[in-house]
């Protein structure tokens, strides 16, 4: 273990993060030790540098216009749908399950969250755990259990093609289905078709997952730089991401993961 | 606002040039960081250290940025010359910040947040796991898959 206190300690230490006694520890030890004294000493100049090149003023003028920037892109939000609720049995597992559908009056508008034609269905169903298989609501997170793992279904509908991406909340995009290439032709039949295998989706916090139908075939490649976009957009909010700019009609789900 | 400045301004501003290497894109970046921290007041004032919070705020947000730039790592490699270290710790610390800034581009978004903590924040596996929402033993698996590129300098302890 080393002798020197760690350069994140002594930020904290300088930020006045730390429980007294701790602080008082550790200055008594940055006042005799040279490394972390330098260490301590050069944290301060980052402050005093930022004073003398940004002041106040100008800091809290670039905050609020940088404000102004993301509410302008909050109101470019496509505001949140309501859903009818349709249940269904599922003759494989008895289990109910809860297909969404967006309300006719979005449907013209070709492209938005959870976008999806009058007939077409996406489904991200939730099982694995300790507690009963469910459906994921679309209008808000949902919370994941540990173990858990999600699946992905459509019922396409006329589309063609289908793709899902993920984003967790440090911004990695995973391509769930394809992994590469194209997007994949949807099964034939008007059923609910399931995308092969299951995802647990490892980590916490937050992760959004997408699922994209569209008449022509989509590089992943294109869908995986979109997501990129729409997350740093969101100022790395997955919760606060918008529709990703690709053409089709995408569902999106927000999990929070334990 | 004017706390905020003072706490953590100079960390957030020295974490935007270390990975923009631009000053004006650093502040604009700042700037776009300490917005976030006032729309997400509940959150941000619910955190047991806001220093974190705004460091990983900004660490996400500058490799996003990097990332969604066209050509962006070719381009982060051409303003080096002109970049500031941001080391403390004498020559031997500056080197491994630049050569873990060198070799950022050859790995996922995840294991580049995770190996900017470790290695430039100088926090402990623990705590980058806790950060990133990870388990110890996937960071460190991150972190000695970063090592190989890089050699002992990266070695993680």
């Amino acid at each position: 273990m080393s002798a020197h206190e760690s350069e994140w300690t002594l930020r904290r230490l300088s930020a006045g993060e730390l429980a007294a006694a701790e602080a008082a520890r550790i200055r008594a030890h940055a006042a005799g030790c040279a490394a972390c004294g330098a260490t301590l000493r050069g944290i301060e100049k980052d402050q005093t540098a930022l004073e003398a090149q940004v002041p106040f003023e100008r800091f809290e003028a670039g905050v609020e216009r940088a404000l102004q920037r993301q509410k302008r892109n909050e109101t470019l939000r496509v505001p949140p749908r309501r859903w009818v609720a349709t249940t269904v049995a599922m003759a494989a597992s008895v289990l109910l399950v809860l297909l969404a559908r967006p309300l006719l009056s979005h449907q013209d508008e070709g492209r938005g969250l959870n976008g999806i034609k009058g007939g077409a269905v996406a489904e991200l169903r939730i099982g694995g755990g300790a507690g009963p298989q469910r459906e994921a609501r679309k209008d808000a997170p949902e919370p994941l259990a540990p173990g858990e793992r999600v699946r992905l279904g459509y019922q396409a509908d006329g589309h063609r093609y289908v793709a899902a991406v993920s984003v967790d909340a440090s911004g990695e995009v995973t391509p769930l289905h394809p992994e590469s290439g194209e997007s994949a032709p949807v099964e034939p039949g008007a059923d609910m078709h399931w995308l092969p295998g299951s995802w647990e989706l490892t980590g916490s916090g937050g992760e959004r997952v997408v699922l994209v139908l569209s008449d022509a075939p989509l590089a992943v490649e294109s869908l995986v730089d979109a997501a990129r976009r729409a997350f740093q957009a969101a100022s790395g909010d997955v919760e606060r991401m918008a529709p990703l700019d690709v053409p089709g009609e995408q569902t999106h789900w927000v999990l929070r993961k334990p | 606002m004017r706390e905020l400045y003072a706490k953590y301004g100079g960390s957030v501003l020295g974490r935007c040039r270390y990975l923009l290497k631009d000053a004006t894109r650093a502040e604009d970046a700042m700037h776009d960081v300490f917005a976030r921290a006032l729309t997400h007041g509940e959150d941000f004032r619910a955190e047991a250290s806001p220093l974190t919070w705004l460091m990983k705020i900004a660490t996400n947000h500058c490799l996003n940025q990097l990332r969604s730039e066209r050509a962006g790592w070719r381009q982060w490699f051409q303003r080096d010359a002109e970049a500031r270290s941001e080391g403390h710790g004498g020559q031997g610390e500056m080197e491994t910040r630049d050569l873990v800034r060198r070799l950022l581009s050859r790995v996922d978004l995840e294991t580049q947040a995770a190996v900017i903590h470790y290695h430039v924040d100088g926090m402990t596996l623990e705590e980058v796991a806790a950060v990133l929402g990870r388990s110890v033993p996937t960071i460190r698996k991150r972190l000695e898959r970063f090592a190989e590129l890089g050699g002992e300098e990266l070695r993680v302890r």
